[in-house]
């Protein structure tokens, strides 16, 4: 049976091909993205410890705030330290560094660095010393002053070279300086897309920080004390009313390799989902073809029942089949997988996101991942079509023509009805009030019913689609819709990944479209201003609480306030704490105040947002304790309670702030405009206002509005990408099933020829075929999506999401494709359906 | 009964040497050459043979004479090596695919011997296919009396699958009938067929040539269904061997027996 089995695969290649393919394509997304993830893993260990190869020691604030997301603020400590460092026996050497916001203007005046949530933009300090972490590769190291080193990444985006003189924007202000070096972080020209500015430790300070202190200090050991000893004598050397920590150059090296592994390794985890939902949505391409490939067999398989093989023998030999096409589709899938991650990180690279560079990592684990998940599913999708193979009655061989049952049996209606009905009925009691969780098992349960439906909704959807086709595109297009309909469960089969593609993206859709609907509405509730300058630096470096001063003194301007962010602990938990002027936000932000005005907050006092006063049981009159970053803690009074959080969950005032050494930035100013005054003329004075300062952007209100979308639109995009994998997945899908269906279809594709079909109406019928068989994915994938859109925007109506929003355009666009895939998809065996020769078609029996 | 014959045949030979009569298609020193060097094969080699309009010709030769590839060539299905197929006065060796694909919907009506038929088409459909295929609607009334002369009429919405081997045929006859074509070629079209059956097909064969004044083509190995046709051309090994005209049964296997099949 083992040497049929292999006559059966090698007999007929195009078969193996394609069957392999799919296995090919789902392995390959697999083990591209595991490889990406490992090789981005290694290769930034690989860059902090070479980075920090020469720090044998290293001595920071202990004073930290933790807020979400892995954001911290430490505390500085002073440059003072440096020489009580020095003077330590062990110590050969130590150096002050600093790691501040600093924006780099390029010389077209715009600033470089990515936008929103992209990378950090640095400013920091270059000392001549061992255990230096910046190396100046062009030009010299900055002395004075007026003098700056960029990192090479940069001067190249923003067209700066040694000599140019280039504006940079920091915590204090903006400054212009010589361009007088090229730096580079270890062997990269720019680490992970961050930009750097270094100066000389005196000007990093005043410029970046305060006069006086740094961030941490770099020391290396003279060699006469393990590091952990190094870092002991230290530690006992510095002051204690300062509080300061020592690490050893591996703690350190360790702590960054971890808080950068684990930004990674959320990147990981989703490239992963999404590659199991590209690998499902390959199975069921792979049992697709087993599928087509065990009925195109049938009278073959008959044959051999007939002259006395076993139903096992014949099941077997086509696991055996199904196993081969596994191992080489898997292996092939691995290495073909090695060169996505490569297309990956170029495309990262090309996005100018610097990678370090270094060898691909590809770690057993993800060979023996690729290699026994491919194995498996490509068995699991082959053990039924093999099973049913097995059963074909031997009288089969004398049938004329072998096609796969169409009868769609009552148990499978039954079945796949009572499914649906009890997905829905789940969906439906948790909307009456049930637990949310169980609204993930009502979802599975539509999803996997109207799949199991498939094959009896496919013949009557598809003959209603084909409709238009059949009545504009006469006798070929009514062919291509009998031809989309002649084998139900085969349409269904090719159309469900086109259905679980298109529910994803819909549903992705929808929930971004009603959390853009939502924002829009509270903005333009909230925001009652005409203008806002926003900036891009959430949480890191913002703007200068002297722009809203300076905005609000002109003569057009009838009000301007800033508002800015802190890090701070309150009751014991880190978290960003809004802040704003009492006296300018009045009529600018609406936030929905319960019985309180503005004024009622004062130098000691917070005002909660209503869902945090109601979870965490706060009142009016109720006592926080603040402890800021600079380790003062200090009790607030709630004097407020309001509605509306989306400018955050706590308020504080900024003369509070002001009796601190905390950082104040701004992240946003909001203007109203002196009613009457001219558009153009008020634009422009803001506009004028905002670039003394080289940072922010001035908006209008409705620019400022959808600016605010802008960060789901971003993640959107992400996910669009993600689910690409699947939608080409897909599309070979259907280009595997149409071409089977071709090499099915000679004699009749022969016949037509003979009788006068040309090969432009053989194409087309292949193409509306394929149009037919896509839309039939794509309506029912919009209809569920839509249904999954509208669960999930409930699940979180907690979460503030409260209305659901139909994304109309978006369902026309994602109709639009279908169609433009299902003609893309039909290209090929569309092409191969032209070119039967109609003589061996009609003498083939 | 010898009387009518008789007549029947001095009509049919008057008729031939006639210049009224046409000629509907023809091969001109047809050559077709298989393979090369060593294993060359001439499945056609210098065939010139007529065929006329209004007559019911059969082909008929011992197997692999070429009759097949004869009927391919002159239908504009496959390519002569050499020399010319002419049909309605049109050299097919001059037409590109679209052209020829074209000629065959509207000059040319085909019958196979099986797998005659589009499986999702219904039967009315099928019959209509080559007309639907250039979109045109065809002589409706004519349409009608061709299915009335092969019963049809209460099939017409049924698919090939519901219908038995002799319906299919005379489903795949109304379509050759259809178009109104110049000539129709059929490859041993009661092939399949028992012989009551593949009687009633070759009487519609029949009755199109005599009422309904088409042109047929008929390549066969049964010397019954020969005994049908107007005239008999032979092939052997390649070349014309002979024709014969207003042929019986026995006179055609005598014949044959003397081809050596
Ligand atoms: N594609 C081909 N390649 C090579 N030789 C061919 C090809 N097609 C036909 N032949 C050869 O040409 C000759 C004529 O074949 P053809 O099919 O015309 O015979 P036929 O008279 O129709 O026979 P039959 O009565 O068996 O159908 C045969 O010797 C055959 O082997
Ligand atoms: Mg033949």
């Amino acid at each position: 049976m083992f040497r049929i089995a292999l006559k059966g695969i090698l007999g007929r290649k195009a078969r193996l091909v394609l069957t392999s393919l799919a296995v090919i394509l789902g392995t390959a997304f697999l083990s591209g993205t595991s490889v990406f993830s490992a090789t981005l893993n290694r290769t930034f260990d690989n860059l902090f410890s070479d980075v920090f190869k020469n720090v044998d020691a290293y001595v920071r604030s202990s004073q930290v705030i933790e807020a979400d997301f892995g954001q911290e603020e430490r505390q500085r400590i002073p440059v003072s330290l440096v020489d009580t460092i020095k003077a330590v026996p062990g110590v050969s050497d130590a150096a002050p560094d600093i790691q501040a916001f600093a924006r780099i203007i390029g010389s077209d005046g715009k600033p470089i660095g990515a936008d929103g949530n992209g990378p950090p933009t640095f400013g920091g300090i270059y000392t001549k010393f061992k255990g230096a972490l910046w190396t100046i590769q062009e030009g010299k190291a900055p002395l004075s002053g007026t003098e700056v080193a960029i990192d090479e990444a940069s001067a190249k985006k923003g067209k700066l070279t040694v000599g140019s003189t280039v504006k940079i924007v920091a915590q204090t202000g903006s400054r212009e300086f010589t361009l007088v070096g090229i730096a580079s972080y270890g062997d990269v020209r720019s680490p992970g897309g961050a930009t750097f500015a270094l100066f000389d430790p005196t000007t990093a300070q005043e410029f970046l920080a305060k006069p006086g202190f740094v961030d941490d200090i770099l020391i290396t050991g003279d060699g006469s004390l393990s590091d952990t000893a190094l870092a002991a004598a230290v530690t006992k050397a510095l002051p204690t009313e300062i509080k300061a920590e020592t690490l050893t150059g591996a703690e350190i090296t360790k702590e960054t390799q971890d808080q950068i592994g684990s930004a990674l390794s959320f990147f990981g985890i989703l490239l992963g989902v999404f590659s199991y939902i590209a690998l499902g949505v390959g199975c069921f391409v792979i049992y697709n073809v087993f599928s087509i490939s065990a009925a195109q067999r049938q009278r073959e398989n008959a044959l051999l029942r007939a002259i006395g093989a076993s139903k096992k023998q014949i099941s077997r030999a086509m696991l055996i089949e199904a196993t081969v096409i596994g191992i080489f589709g898997s292996l092939v899938g691995l290495v073909a997988g090695i060169g996505l991650s490569k297309a990956l990180s170029a495309l990262l690279r090309a996005l100018s996101i610097d990678i370090p560079s270094g060898g691909l990592v590809v770690t057993t684990s993800a060979i023996q991942q690729t290699l026994i998940v491919g194995l498996l599913v490509t068995l699991a999708s082959a053990w039924f079509p093999a099973r049913r193979a097995g059963r074909v009655p031997p009288l089969a061989a004398m049938r004329e023509t072998a096609v796969e049952q169409i009868a769609s049996s009552k148990k499978r209606t039954v079945g796949g009805l009572l499914t649906v009905g009890a997905g829905v009925a789940v969906v439906a009691a948790v909307t009456t009030g049930a637990d949310t969780k169980w609204l993930g098992i009502g979802i599975l349960l539509v999803f996997i019913g109207t799949i199991v439906l498939g094959p009896v909704i496919a013949r009557p959807v598809a003959l209603f689609l084909g409709r238009p086709a059949a009545r504009f595109r006469g006798v070929t297009g009514s062919m291509a819709r009998q031809n989309s309909a002649r084998n139900p469960k085969r349409t269904a089969r090719t159309a469900s990944p086109v259905l679980i593609g298109v529910a994803l993206v819909t549903a992705v859709t929808a929930l971004a479209a009603s959390i853009k609907g939502q924002i829009d509405d509270v903005f333009t509730q909230q925001f009652k201003g005409d203008y806002a300058v926003s900036t891009n630096n959430r949480g890191f470096g913002g703007l200068s609480p002297s722009l809203a001063l300076d905005i609000s003194k002109l003569p057009q301007v009838d009000k301007a306030t800033g508002i800015g962010l802190v890090t701070a602990k309150l009751d014991d938990k880190g978290q960003y704490i809004t802040t704003i002027s009492p006296d300018s936000i009045n009529g600018v932000w609406n936030i929905g105040l319960v019985d309180a005005k503005y004024s009622d907050l004062s130098a000691s006092n917070i005002f909660v947002s209503q869902k945090k006063a109601e979870s965490k049981g706060l009142t009016e009159g109720s006592v926080m304790n603040i402890t800021f970053a600079d380790g003062t803690t200090r009790p607030l009074t709630v004097s407020g309670i309001y509605e509306h959080n989306e400018i955050g969950d706590y308020i504080i005032s900024k003369s509070l702030i002001a009796d601190t050494t905390v950082v104040n930035f701004d992240i946003g100013v909001y203007i109203v405009t002196k009613p009457g005054s001219d558009g153009a003329t008020v634009r422009a004075t803001l506009e004028n206002a905002v670039k003394k300062y080289g940072q922010g952007e001035l908006l209008s209100k409705r620019q400022y509005i959808d600016k605010q979308s802008g960060n789901v639109n971003q993640l959107l995009g992400l996910i669009y990408g993600l689910l690409f994998l699947s939608v080409i997945i897909a599309i070979v899908g259907i280009i595997i099933t149409l071409l089977l269906s071709v090499f099915e279809r000679q004699r009749e594709l022969g016949l037509l020829r003979a009788v006068g079909m040309t090969r432009s109406q053989v194409r087309t019928t292949v193409r509306w075929e394929s149009v037919i068989t896509s839309l039939l994915g794509a309506v029912l994938g919009i209809v569920l999506g839509i249904g999954l859109g509208w669960v999930i925007v409930f699940a979180l109506r907690d979460q503030g999401l409260s209305s659901f929003s139909l994304p109309v355009g978006s369902t026309i666009f994602i109709v639009f494709a279908s169609f433009v895939v299902g003609v893309l998809a039909a290209i090929y065996p569309a092409w191969r359906a032209t070119k039967v020769d109609i003589l061996s078609a009609l003498n083939t029996n | 009964m010898s009387a009518l014959g008789l007549n029947l045949n001095a009509d049919t030979l008057l008729s031939m040497t006639s210049p009224s009569l046409a000629v509907a298609a023809s091969t001109h020193n047809a050559k077709k050459i298989y393979g090369k060097d060593d294993s060359v094969v001439y499945a056609l080699n210098d065939v010139s043979v007529d065929f006329y309009s209004g007559q019911f010709t059969a082909i008929m030769g011992p197997s692999g004479s070429g009759k097949s590839t004869l009927m391919h060539c002159i239908a504009g299905l496959d390519e002569l090596t050499e020399g010319s197929a002419i049909i309605d006065g049109i050299d097919l060796s001059v037409m590109n695919d679209k052209a020829l694909t074209e000629l065959r919907r509207e000059k040319i009506g085909f019958i196979f011997q099986s797998f005659n038929l589009v499986p999702t088409l219904t039967a009315d459909e099928n019959i209509r296919l080559p007309l639907l295929l250039g979109n045109k609607k065809g002589n409706e009334e004519w349409i009608q009396r061709v299915i009335n002369t092969v019963h049809l009429q209460d099939r017409l919405s049924h698919r090939p699958s519901e219908l038995s081997g002799g319906q299919q045929q005379r489903v795949a006859v109304a379509r050759a009938l259809a178009s109104e074509p110049r000539i129709i070629f059929a490859d041993e079209p009661t092939g399949n067929l028992d012989s009551t059956t593949g009687g009633e097909i070759l009487s519609f064969m029949r009755m199109a040539v005599d009422e309904l004044k088409q042109t047929i083509v008929m390549v066969t190995h049964d010397p019954v269904a020969a005994s049908y046709a107007d005239r008999i051309v032979f092939l052997a090994d390649g070349k014309v061997a002979g024709e014969m005209l207003e042929p019986t049964a026995e006179k055609v296997l005598d014949r044959m027996k003397s081809l050596g099949n």
